[in-house]
């Protein structure tokens, strides 16, 4: 595994192409719309949000190597259940962990249609999705996509090894 | 037709099932595991004509489960595909050398999956 940062992966392409592998997943997974959000415009829908859901899948490709981590809220992740599963009104509420089952394959389909947008060649290697709960949004990672789905906020990071400055610890989305 | 489906996502399995129910393949019976340990399993107990399996797993990798199928004669005439959110060329032509008949990737359109079922609904005369 490299521990270099490649700064192709942290620029605005590669945050379109992260926008692409978003609206990907939502779209032909969940059946919804996913649209890029300004700070202001995101920050307003995250207001709402009262528990979030920090999903977490560490890769390797190549030289490529950290994680990427989807935050969201409870009621988004609900909402993308129904959808993904067909579930009616009337049948039981989802349990924690199959809500976190979704929120954890959310992650992975998303990891992983990034990764074949920007290192299609090499054979990637993703580790199991880890979902914890966190009262809000952690810091950002070294690519941060503002997106609503369907009207509610979802947050990408992307993060790279060895960022001088920044402790681990400090990085909720890469807990677990 | 006879089906099992393995991935170790609950939420994904359930999608894939949805999707085989909402086509017209006649199917007989569908059979879930978690990784591929537990999919070779259900091989050696189980009559299956098509495998459903994701890569990236615990316990055993899709890859590995394919490989240790690939050396078997009496699962030659199990057809085989591969549902993965690894969808690089290199992946490709491994599943190529095991046999695999088709490789989808995640995320997936239902009418990629039907088709695919058809085609070998097909070839199974089911």
């Amino acid at each position: 595994m490299s521990s270099s940062k490649s700064p192709s992966l942290i620029d605005a392409e590669s945050a379109a192409e992260m926008f692409v592998a978003v609206r990907s997943v939502a779209e032909h997974s969940f059946f919804a719309v996913a649209e890029p959000q300004d700070d202001a415009a995101f920050g307003r829908l995250a207001r709402q949000v009262r528990q979030w859901l920090v999903a977490t899948v560490r890769l390797e490709n190549g030289s490529i190597a950290g994680a990427i981590s989807c935050t969201l809220g409870d009621d988004l992740a609900r909402a993308l259940f129904d959808a993904f599963t067909g579930r009616d009104p009337a049948d039981p509420a989802p349990t924690t962990d199959q809500i976190h089952d979704l929120v954890g394959e959310f992650a992975n389909m998303v990891c992983g249609a990034w990764l074949r947008r920007v290192a299609g060649a090499e054979i990637s290697t993703l580790g199991h999705p880890v979902v914890a709960p966190a009262a809000a949004p952690g810091a950002a990672g070294d690519l941060r996509l503002l997106v609503a789905v369907d009207g509610r906020p979802l947050l990408v990071d992307l993060q790279l090894p060895d960022r001088p400055g920044r402790d681990a610890a400090d990085r909720p989305a890469m807990r677990g | 037709m006879r089906i099992l489906i393995v991935d170790d996502s609950s939420m994904m399995r359930a999608l894939i099932k949805r999707v085989i129910s909402c086509t017209n393949v006649p199917v007989e019976a569908i059979f879930e595991a978690g990784n591929g340990a537990e999919g070779l399993a259900l091989l050696e107990t189980h009559d299956v004509q098509l495998l459903l399996t994701d890569l990236n797993m615990p316990v055993m990798s899709g890859t590995e489960m394919l490989r240790e199928i690939a050396l078997h004669e009496r699962w030659r005439g199990l057809s085989r595909v591969i549902i993965s959110t690894d969808g690089s060329s290199a992946r490709r032509e491994e599943a190529a050398d095991l046999d695999v008949q088709c490789y989808i990737e995640k995320p997936f359109s239902p009418e990629v999956l039907r088709d695919v079922l058809k085609q070998v609904a097909v070839a199974h005369r089911c």
